[in-house]
């Protein structure tokens, strides 16, 4: 179908359940589908994910959304035209607080329910209280540039709550809920399966998710280096295909089911299903032994039949160089600069959906 | 920071030797460790391991305040200590990464733009670590230097900006010609050994009161 340039691929992922599209594309035989070979390795950091694919040690990334943005500002690292054809994931994130926190919060409000999602309104006693006593609350996200920070920030914001008021940490996803055991953090803004892991070890309460914050913002897309793509742009079309189908597939139900399974594989998170399924399943489990929320979108990689989901429309990206200003990532200058259509490039996407759509008839 | 867990490389107090700059190596494994430490004995660096990850690696960050950081590319740790200076009111570091796996010459050096500071790659052997270490202090110091350039041309800007202030108050006020006035902040300069700035500041402050 394609004269693909380059058959042999690597693709690099971080170990999270919305990696669900890479790996069930390769497990599943859609690379090979569309003529190419993927090898798929898994990465420990954003920022050497991100030096591999400057570098050219690896073909093509599933990144965080805003990566390709701060890549082409020189946000902490080398400036380069790293694009970005297709947005694989949208939602995928929740807010979980220390189960020490939830219940100090609780007795705070004399037991008083508190519904779900909840705002940041429910600290404001104990953030308070910890900043006279010099001992500010400590949160985690992973990365700066990620949809992680700017969704938490905003979920303080909505309560009028502002970043010198706690402590905000940049922590490896894997060390999250050990933190939390340890005492040393109060809360995080992480991804699957990091949140249902905390809840069910007992140590975190899970009360706010992406869906309920952005719902159906981008989170994670296929990242590529313009000259690459320029190369290879038959091989594009090739993988940008296979990620589609792929996310298609993870539309139903009984699929995700099977996605989890082949996630937890120790080439993959390396995780119990028990922590992976839910999610994927449009659960949050909130607190241990209660009954979790349904929150359908909680994972989002397609619209069944509607190939405009995956689509990197500029409003996407201008919402992010947005964000990435107001909490002072760049400059107003810069984000006048920018030229998002240049960086997520929804006509790349159009291109290789209209190759399908072509096949198909 | 918990003293235990921390090594020094060789028996040498670090107060006698206070120029000596402060390598911190994170690496969870000892193995890989010790190579690294033995390599970096007996050479201007005081070598500290820590061998532990995540929050308590930070806070020894924290404490420590390393003049540069080893970490294996592979390490879940790096987008933490690349993003020091968003958390805590630190300097940014160099931070040397190295890596197992053998990259061609071109990709290495890729690399190296992309960020971090330098990257050692493949065996490790004294002379390469060593100046490996070497070139990315030398390298990340040409930055701040360049930055520290920049601090004073400002500074050589504003200083300019006095002077001319200053002039044009003498001029208006002791109706001396342009050179005249120049001269004049020149010779008290010379006179009191004092810097022309400093001494435009004086002549503005007196004018501010009159």
């Amino acid at each position: 179908m394609f004269n693909v340039e380059k058959k042999d691929l690597t693709l690099g992922f971080m170990p999270l359940t919305d990696s669900a599209p890479v790996v069930v594309a390769h497990e599943m035989g859609l690379f090979e589908k569309w003529g190419l070979n993927v090898t798929l390795t898994k990465q420990n950091s954003w920022a050497t994910l991100r030096d591999k694919l400057h570098s050219g040690v690896i073909d093509a990334a599933q990144m965080l959304a805003p990566m390709p943005i701060a890549s082409n500002l020189g946000l902490y690292g080398q400036k380069s035209d790293v694009i970005s054809p297709m947005i694989i994931s949208r939602n995928g994130n929740g807010i979980t607080l220390s189960t020490t926190l939830y219940k100090k919060v609780l007795s705070q409000r004399n037991n008083t329910k508190i519904s779900m999602p909840f705002s940041a309104n429910i600290l404001r006693d104990e953030i308070a209280e910890r900043k006279t006593e010099n001992n500010k609350l400590t949160f985690a996200v992973v990365f700066p540039y990620s949809c992680h920070y700017y969704q938490f920030i905003d979920w303080l914001k909505r309560s009028n709550i502002s970043l010198s008021d706690i402590n905000l940490l940049f922590v490896p996803p894997s060390d999250m809920v050990p933190s939390m055991h340890s005492g040393d953090l109060d809360g995080f803004c992480v991804g699957g399966p990091w949140n249902a892991k905390a809840v069910r070890e007992g140590v975190g309460v899970t009360g706010v998710t992406s869906s309920d914050l952005w719902q159906d913002s981008p989170e994670k897309v296929l990242g590529l280096m313009s000259d690459w793509q320029l190369n290879h742009p038959q091989t594009t079309q090739a993988l940008i295909l296979a990620i589609y189908e792929s996310c298609q597939w993870l539309e139903s139900i009984p699929n995700r089911f099977e996605a989890a399974r082949l996630l937890s594989r120790a080439k993959y998170l390396d995780t119990h299903i028990d922590v992976i399924a839910p999610s994927l399943l449009g659960s949050c489990l909130t607190l241990n032994e209660a009954s979790p929320r349904s929150v359908p979108s909680y994972n989002q990689f397609a619209t069944l039949g509607d190939s405009g989901f995956n689509k990197p429309a500029h409003h996407c990206g201008q919402n992010i160089a947005n964000s990435m200003q107001e909490c002072g990532h760049i400059t107003p200058q810069q984000r006048a600069d920018l030229n998002i259509p240049a960086i997520y490039r929804k006509e790349l996407y159009q291109e290789a959906i209209d190759k399908l759509n072509n096949f198909k008839t | 920071m918990k003293k235990n867990t921390l090594s020094l490389s060789n028996n040498n107090h670090i107060h006698e030797h206070p120029v000596k700059l402060k390598v911190l190596l994170a690496e969870n494994n000892h193995k890989k460790a010790n190579a690294l430490m033995n390599i970096l004995e007996n050479t201007d660096y005081d070598i500290y391991h820590i061998a532990h990850s995540g929050v308590p690696l930070l806070k020894d960050v924290e404490q420590l305040n390393p003049d540069v950081i080893i970490i294996d590319i592979e390490s879940p740790d790096r987008d933490m200590l690349e993003n020091l200076n968003q958390i805590y009111q630190l300097a940014p570091k160099p931070i040397v990464v190295f890596s197992e796996q053998q990259n061609t010459c071109t990709t290495v050096n890729q690399m190296v733009k992309s960020g971090v500071s330098a990257y050692v790659v493949g065996e490790v052997n004294q002379e390469r670590v060593k100046s490996i270490v070497d070139i990315a202090i030398a390298r990340f110091g040409l930055f701040q230097g360049l930055k520290q350039e920049l601090a004073d041309t400002k500074q050589k800007l504003s200083s300019q900006k006095n002077i001319e202030k200053a002039k044009r108050w003498l001029m208006d006020t002791k109706q001396l010609s342009e050179t005249d006035a120049y001269h004049f902040i020149r010779k008290i300069a010379m006179d009191n050994s004092q810097k022309m700035d400093d001494v435009a500041k004086n002549i503005l402050s007196v004018a501010s009161i009159l």
